[in-house]
């Protein structure tokens, strides 16, 4: 009898000191909200279990446009951690001067290694870059009809930033060096690249949440659906002397549930499909040569996949209780 | 317990419902409101659950000024109030249990309570051995009773009923009517609206009688308990 309320024993001992009453009776209420909140979650479990078909319906339409969004953002990571591969691409070549000295060439090569900017750079001697010349075309210096090595030396630099921005500034250093003779990017790819992950991710950012607001509606309009055929019961506990908060939680929780099960159903959907686009993807890929790296759902994403299900839920049937709640006031 | 001062209520529309009511119902009294339909009888007892709210005038009940309630001071203030209804307003999808469980469960009783008070109200209303079953399975006379011991298990200092006997045969209208006279006698106050005019004479009480929203007459102070 921990939680008697605080009636009888008032009743019992009318002169009980006011603080310890006020205390027994907030004991007493945070225990009856708790209660009432554990009923709430089971109550409306059972009644969205009551009838599977319906509520079925619901959470897959919502798993179903949670689904969209998730695929396109595991495809966004996958093609990211691809350009990572890609990264050597973007190099930048320095020809240097005809006849500039090895050691000059090699000290360059250092000081712009040695930039925060700068990956890696290294260098190629005028005969290194004659020599894998010939060796390429497999013919000799003769054949060729060159007396001398027309090649210069060079310094391949990797940057270590693919930011478009970030490269055009180092670009403008090395064409101040007087060693450089001339500057050969190949950035253009790249930057178009970035550009092209900067638009995919503006209209997945848009496609979710335009179906954030699909998920939101469905979840209202179902929420509204369960008002309607409980006005007169809230009219009823209404005028028992229920509170707002006490008549909103049972849909509060109808919410959460649906948000529940449709994250989780949503879980499955991705995973399933990545799952089914693995191999054919991995093939697709292997032609270009390049290494599949299709990109799985990790915990964290899961996590947040299933919240924010959650949550654009909860705010479905917040906005349903805000517009319908007040028709249902006692007559 | 429930004082009319001037109360009148006037509906969007220009409808007076009420017009300058003055009604004084002490602590512990028992009175019936009566009328033909339209007089007012419905608005004057929503006026007191605070469904609706006066125009002017004051009305005070339980000692609280209604009009200068909060909406979120309202739950509390009903909690109060026992009402029946003509229709009984069960929750049809629940057992008689639950349905007499709800104020209690509403004020967060905790559940041995809820079921003590419970039984012992079915007890009252002679209802007991059925408060497994589904309201439909009942009588018009036995659901009556359901609402009355729904109204009754929070033991409100006040009790309302707005034609409790409408839809009841003259046996168990008198059964009812004898049900609310016992609560009364046990000291809470009791309204109860009612046009069965011949059933009211028989039994000794104040009758207050509304017509076109004035109130007519309260003509004689009934036995008090």
């Amino acid at each position: 009898m921990k939680h008697q309320p605080p009636k009888r024993p008032v009743a019992k001992k009318p002169v009980q000191n006011t603080a310890n009453r006020r205390r027994d009776s907030a004991t007493g209420n945070r225990s009856a909200w708790l209660r009432h909140h554990r009923d709430c979650a089971r109550d409306s479990l059972l009644r969205l279990l009551r009838s599977p078909v319906s509520s079925a319906l619901t959470w897959l339409v919502i798993a179903i446009s949670l689904t969209l969004p998730t695929l396109f953002y595991l495809a966004l990571s996958s093609l990211q951690a691809q350009t990572e591969q890609w990264q050597e691409g973007g190099q930048i070549t320095l020809y240097l001067e005809q006849g500039l000295a090895d050691e000059d060439g090699n000290r360059l090569t250092r000081e712009l290694d040695a930039r925060p900017e700068v990956a890696r750079a290294y260098y190629i001697s005028a005969e290194d870059a004659w020599e894998s010349f010939q060796t390429t075309l497999s013919l000799s210096q003769q054949s060729l009809g060159f007396s001398s090595n027309p090649l210069p030396a060079s310094i391949v630099v990797i940057p270590s930033q693919q930011n478009s921005s970030q490269l055009e500034a180092l670009q403008l250093i090395i064409r101040g060096l007087p060693e450089v003779d001339d500057v050969q990017l190949d950035l253009a790819w790249i930057d178009r690249l970035n550009r092209f992950l900067e638009l995919i991710y503006s209209v997945v950012t848009g496609l979710a949440v335009l179906l954030g607001v699909a998920v939101l509606l469905v979840v209202g309009n179902t929420i509204r659906l369960a008002i309607e055929s409980r006005k007169d019961e809230i009219r009823v506990i209404k005028l028992l002397g229920a509170t707002e908060a006490f008549v909103r939680r049972p849909f509060v929780y109808l919410g959460i549930w649906y948000g529940l099960l449709g994250g989780i159903a949503a879980w499955i959907l991705v995973t399933t499909v990545a799952w089914w686009l693995r191999s054919p993807l991995t093939a697709f890929l292997g032609t270009y040569g390049l290494e599949a790296n299709v990109a799985w759902l990790g915990f964290t994403d899961t996590l947040v996949l299933i919240l924010a299900s959650i949550g654009v839920s909860l705010a479905g049937a917040h906005i349903a209780l805000q517009r319908h709640l007040k028709d249902a006031e006692p007559r | 317990m429930i004082h009319f001062d001037q109360v009148s209520k006037r509906y969007e529309g220009g409808h007076e419902a009420l017009s300058s009511v003055s009604l004084h119902i002490e602590k512990g009294e028992m009175v019936f409101l009566t009328g033909h339909s339209g007089a007012g009888k419905s608005t004057l007892l929503k006026l007191i659950t605070r469904i609706e709210k006066a125009s002017s005038g004051q009305l005070r009940v339980n000692g609280q000024i209604l009009n200068r309630l909060r909406r979120s001071q309202i739950p509390h203030f009903r909690r109060n109030l026992g009402i029946v209804h003509q229709d009984h307003q069960l929750l049809m999808d629940q057992t008689v249990y639950d349905n007499v469980a709800l104020p209690l469960i509403i004020a967060g009783e905790h559940p041995k309570d809820v079921t003590r008070r419970v039984r012992a109200a079915l007890d009252k209303v002679g209802l007991l051995e059925r408060e497994k079953y589904r309201p439909i399975q009942l009588s018009g006379g036995e659901q009556q009773r359901v609402g009355i011991a729904r109204a009754v298990v929070k033991k409100p200092a006040i009790l309302l009923a707005d034609e409790p006997t409408g839809n009841l045969d003259p046996g168990l209208s008198r059964d009812i009517m004898e049900l609310f006279s016992e609560f009364n006698r046990v000291g809470t106050t009791v309204l109860i609206a009612s046009h069965d005019l011949g059933l009211i004479a028989r039994l000794n009480y104040r009758v207050a009688s509304l017509q076109d929203g004035k109130l007519m007459s309260t003509p004689f102070e009934g036995r008090r308990s």
